[in-house]
């Protein structure tokens, strides 16, 4: 029987979830290895002893992206826009970085000024105002090669509507620059709006050499064990195969994290709650996310590392607070908990893997909270060094080793309970309706202390709950999506002109079951679209009083005006993959009844308790009751 | 019935989320540019009493204003479904295009709130195309004046009164577009209003509002009590009032005393012949948005600011102006000059603030044969303690977004030639004030195009030792231009504004 394998790299583990075709789940975790992620995966994967007649895919989740976007580490980009329109970067949308804040600025653009290079030629809405002539591009084109440039980027004004100045200035650099890729706006968003288009191009030239060498790399791992081509599954939450996910690098920007959240919906469906707040705690961050009817929010684009990025996405939230945040003493004399990190490597103290200084970890450790000996990847437990790391932390502070384990774990806690309150109460809905899922190796540490400091009283803690963004990352849906502008009248189109355009982006979707087609349409001189589903064969007539009645619908009002098609997007997917969540044994727990995920025992347990799950502690805190659940985990409340 | 402040901070984010949802009906349906893509427009809920609850956080100048409309219609004993459309600057309105929407919500027949949308019309008739006319005296020359009327019960437009509007315009269906999208944003918030009173009860939702803005008012004081006792004055003025180059001073004396904030503003220039006057609901828009940035960024933006301010206004100065005084201007530029002038007296007063910023919006109006089109443009904004001026957002009282060079193009027959950094416009010092922008507007169609800029004299100001930011420019084919003026374009021309850069901050070089 094959698995789907869903592989979750972290900053500290590297996690893996095989999921069989009868919907069997096993698991596996090994240390990442920072400088280059597949390494891990490779292991991680020999470890599960995955071979090739057993494998039927492999998604990957990764934070290559993110990483890029956040350290600003991403690829030498020269970005080629029409002349008198170079700065669009800095001018953003005119708007300051906050209301009230007048000091505020906004985050340094991916592509510096003297980076831009301008390029001659027009483009208007009614057509080529100014020819780009073959021999004018060449010259643009020597202009960027002698800025050295790993990747070009090229995004000039009204290319969503006609990008053929686009198209010959990349020929133009191909002949010039053999070898260095050229991404062209009219490709990664042909949508209206010059800035937009042009942050998001950017970024994706920003971060597209990283994830190609990266996913050509691990590609050249998984042929070598003789497995399949890695799919990746992107910030909205969808997998796609690794040679279209190479050039779609900036719907990756939140790979990892998307996958953790579909992880959190999955389970909260089976438990039976529709609404949920989640929150992953690995060793060096934390990223919440919020499910509303049972599906991760997605939201039609937002920052990324105060990236604009134009592309739909599951909303999550990072924090810079981890098991591996390094305590710390300020000037003012507080204990503070990160946002330094120990990372993996040197890591907490405990993990005796070089690391010296006190981490929230090690905090745990030192409070009793984490059962010793049940880590992944040979990993122990080294309780007197833990402490010896708090006692130093301690002595600055002139307290005692538990008052300071105490205050390091509370400074990590206000930091995820603060990203938990943005991202519920800030959209109106109030967390304590709200279910809280809490997984990563440090999620059910750390869940009852948080949900206290929101009013929440439940917490659902999933079985695999170490590994849970790997499950969603396993039974992620196949996806593609092919977008193509129109700009055209609705009453100048035919039945057929519609079919040949939504066929012809069809054929560019691989051949999954599920079929959506959607024309973004909007009255001549909205500057908005409301997307409006085509119906195989549909004629305009159809198109346009569904159009109206959707108009209706969202606003109120319909409009004595000609209605324009501006793009269509065909989206293409598989099924979500079965998973067969259950427990499997009965028994009756007791202190020393070792590891549990809730899988072999039925149990109602009062705090205070530490339950060691695989490759994570649940802390029962006093005042709180788990009960073991059907699908495995448990089911924290408090009373 | 008391309230913890998780609970109050959930009741304050829902409301906003209301608001917020009523701005994005009206973005995504209106047809302007000025209100779908640089969202010159606000959203806001009141309750049963007509005070502000929570605003989508757009635009200062409409901040403080907004609960003059609706004190407006409730004076017009308003029923459960009546719409109101007013735009009179002496009944609730700021300047004429500015034509606000109020919808007085019912539930069960019983009034429960009011949800109101303020957005900026690129014409409503008047002597000048795109009705933000240079030089007008009285308020009749600058367009159709509609005081609060009942403009539809339900989803229903009055049809006659909806005629007698779009008859006195020069672009009639845009107008109707975008009329029907402040209709529908105002159903958004009514549903929503209505909704949320389901879900958590009258009862509880008049205590919410109630607690939420004793809570501002709380914070909005204890800031003002950390301040001390201190005291600053200023005076600052306007180049011209568009009828002559003199200027209008504004002064004001700041004053910390106690808990209150005392703003007064003896001094300022009586009410002048053109239209740089403005309401006292401008004036008190702009002393509520000074006291907003004094405060963390968590307080919630509503009527509980102002309750901390003493505001003396001279009756009948240039900032309170009254019948038949024209003000167009008033509510853009002298706005942007009260705004300076506090922020001067506050320094003065040895409270932290930047230097000055760009002090004016930049407005720029093009009109031809059936378009109107109206921009305002971003410039430097002034370096502070903390760190250099940002460049080339706008400052004070807007926070409009720029109209994309495409979304421009396609709308009207216009071509940007120049979109751009205006490098080095930002004023010298340790921290250097920031930059402001260069915008070339080539015309593909004979039309009128109307300026009205300041700070093309008199520069922003640095301080502590910072030197001043660049004076704005205006060009017409590389030739000067006046700061305000209206001038006939053929095809071909090209008019260029240069806008101002931001004053620095204290002394030596930037580093």
């Amino acid at each position: 029987m094959t698995e789907s394998i869903g592989i979750d790299v972290g900053g500290t583990f590297t996690d893996l979830v095989g999921v069989r075709e009868d919907g069997a789940v096993r698991t596996g975790k090994v240390l990442s290895t920072p400088s280059d992620q597949s390494e891990g995966v490779e292991r991680s994967l020999r470890e599960a002893g995955a071979e090739a007649g057993n494998v039927a895919r492999i998604v990957h989740g990764t934070t290559v992206v993110t990483n890029m976007l956040l350290e600003r580490r991403g690829a030498k980009v020269v970005l080629c826009a029409t002349a008198g329109a170079t700065d669009l970067l800095e001018l953003r949308r005119q708007e300051r970085a906050a209301l009230y804040d007048l000091s505020a600025q906004h985050p340094a653009p991916l592509v510096p000024p003297e980076r831009v290079v301008a390029v001659p030629g027009r483009i208007a809405p009614e057509g080529v105002l100014e020819d780009l002539s073959e021999d004018m591009a060449a010259i643009v084109a020597g202009r960027v090669a002698g800025e050295s440039p790993e990747i070009v980027a090229v995004s000039l004004l009204h290319s969503y509507a006609d990008a053929t100045h686009e198209r010959r200035l990349a020929e133009a650099l191909a002949r010039r620059l053999p070898g260095v890729d050229v991404v062209c706006s009219s490709d990664i968003l042909p949508e209206i709006r010059e800035y937009e288009r042009t942050t998001t191009t950017c970024c994706e030239a920003y971060a597209r050499p990283g994830v190609g060498v990266y996913l050509r790399r691990l590609a050249d791992r998984l042929r070598a064990l003789g497995l399949p081509s890695p799919g990746v599954v992107g910030s909205g939450g969808g997998m796609a195969d690794a040679v279209d996910a190479a050039r779609a690098a900036a719907s990756l920007a939140l790979s990892g994290p998307a996958g953790g959240v579909a992880g959190a919906a999955l389970v909260a469906r089976l438990a039976g709650f529709d609404r949920a707040l989640s929150i992953d705690i690995g060793g060096t961050s934390a990223d919440v996310g919020l499910i509303l009817d049972g599906e991760p929010l997605v939201e039609a684009g937002g920052l990324v590392a105060g990236v604009p990025i134009a592309l739909p996405r599951v909303l999550v939230e990072t924090v810079s607070a981890g098991g591996g945040s390094i305590g710390w003493v300020d000037e003012g004399g507080a204990l503070r908990a990160g946002p330094r990190s120990a990372g993996a490597v040197p890591g907490p103290v405990a993990f005796g893997r070089g690391g010296t200084q006190p981490t929230v970890t090690d905090a745990h450790v030192a409070l009793g909270n984490i059962a010793a000996s049940h880590m992944s990847d040979a990993v122990r437990v080294d309780a007197d060094a833990a402490r010896a790391a708090v006692a130093r932390l301690a002595a600055q502070v002139g307290s005692t080793v538990e008052r300071t384990a105490e205050a390091v774990v509370a400074a990590a806690d206000a930091a995820m309970a603060r990203a938990l309150r943005r991202v519920s109460v800030e959209r109106g809905i109030d967390p304590r309706s709200c279910v809280l899922v809490a997984f990563g190796g440090g999620g059910p540490l750390h869940a009852c202390a948080l949900a206290d400091r929101l009013g929440m009283t439940r917490v659902l803690v999933p079985p695999h709950a170490g590994v849970l963004s790997a499950l969603g990352l396993a039974v992620a849906p196949e996806r593609r999506t092919a977008i193509g502008s129109v700009m055209a009248r609705l009453d100048a189109m035919t039945a057929d002109s519609l079919s040949s355009i939504f066929d012809g982006l069809a054929a560019r979707t691989g051949s999954a079951p599920h079929v959506v087609n959607v024309a973004r349409m909007r009255y001549r001189g909205q500057g908005h679209e409301l997307e409006v589903a085509w119906e195989a064969g549909a004629a305009p007539d159809a198109l346009a009083s569904r159009f109206a009645a959707v108009h209706q619908r969202r606003y109120g009002f319909v409009l004595p005006l000609p209605v324009e098609v501006v793009s269509a997007r065909v989206v293409r997917s598989g099924d979500t993959r079965a998973v067969a969540l259950a427990r499997r044994g009965e028994g009756t727990w007791s202190a020393d009844a070792g590891v549990d995920d809730g899988s072999q025992f039925t149990a109602t347990l009062r705090g205070r308790r530490v339950i060691a799950l695989p490759d994570a502690t649940l802390l029962v805190p006093d005042g709180w009751t788990a009960r073991s659940l059907e699908i495995g985990g448990w089911m924290v409340e408090r009373a | 019935m008391s309230f913890d402040p998780l609970s109050l901070s959930v009741m304050s984010h829902a409301v906003s989320m209301i608001a917020e949802e009523m701005g994005t009906v009206l973005e995504r349906g209106a047809l302007s540019p000025n209100i779908r893509e640089r969202r010159d427009a606000s959203s806001a809920l009141f309750d049963a009493q007509g005070r502000m609850i929570a605003q989508a956080a757009h635009i200062p100048v409409h901040l403080g204003a907004m609960p003059e409309s609706v004190r407006a219609v409730i004076e017009r004993h308003p029923e459960p479904g009546d719409v109101f459309l007013l735009n009179d600057p002496f009944r609730g309105g700021s300047h004429l295009p500015d034509l606000t929407m109020v919808e007085a919500i019912g539930l069960e027949g019983t009034l429960v709130g009011f949800s109101a949308v303020r957005a900026h019309h690129a014409d409503v008739g008047g002597i000048s195309p795109g009705s933000m006319p240079r030089g007008a005296t009285e308020l009749v020359q600058e367009g159709i004046i509609v005081p609060p009327v009942r403009i539809a019960r339900g989803d229903e437009f009055n049809a006659d009164l909806l005629a007698l509007v779009l008859a006195n315009v020069r672009t009639p269906d845009e107008r109707m577009g975008d009329l029907q999208a402040q209709r529908a944003a105002c159903a958004a918030g009514r549903d929503g209003w209505v909704a949320l009173l389901q879900r958590e009860g009258v009862e509880r939702m008049r205590a919410a509002g109630a607690a939420l803005l004793d809570y501002t008012e709380r914070r909005a004081r204890a800031r003002i009590a950390q301040l001390g006792a201190v005291s600053g004055s200023a005076r600052d003025a306007l180049e011209g009032d568009g009828v002559t180059e003199d200027d209008v001073v504004v002064a004001v004396a700041v004053r910390a005393i106690g808990d209150t904030l005392q703003l007064d503003f003896t001094g300022t220039s009586p009410m002048v012949r053109g239209n740089v006057n403005c309401p006292a609901a401008v004036t008190r828009a702009a002393s509520v948005f000074v006291l907003r940035t004094l405060l963390e960024d968590d307080v919630p933006t509503n009527d509980g600011i102002a309750r901390a301010l003493d505001l003396r206004i001279p009756a009948g100065c240039a900032i309170d102006a009254r019948w038949p005084a024209a003000v167009a201007a008033g509510n853009v530029e002298m706005s942007q000059r009260i705004t300076d002038t506090l922020f001067a007296a506050l320094d003065d007063a040895g409270v932290a603030v930047p230097a000055q910023g760009q002090g004016t919006m930049n407005n720029i109006t093009f009109g031809g044969d059936g378009w109107t089109f109206y921009e305002t443009l971003g410039g430097g904004q002034g370096a502070s303690a903390r760190g250099p001026g940002p460049d080339a957002v706008h400052v004070g009282m807007s926070n409009t977004r720029n109209t994309p060079i495409e979304s421009l193009e396609q709308a009207y027959p216009l071509r940007i030639d120049e979109y751009a950094v205006r490098r080095g416009s930002g004023g010298s010092g340790r921290h250097r004030g920031g930059d402001g922008v260069v915008r070339r507007y080539r015309v593909l169609a004979r039309c009128t195009v109307t300026l009205v800029t300041e700070r093309r004299r008199h520069r922003p100001k640095g301080a502590h030792g910072g030197g001043p930011g660049s004076a704005g420019q205006n060009l017409l084919n590389g030739e000067p231009i006046p700061a305000k003026c209206r001038i006939e374009l053929n095809p071909g021309d090209v008019v260029s504004v240069m806008t101002p850069g931001g004053g620095g901050w204290g002394e030596g070089a930037a580093y």
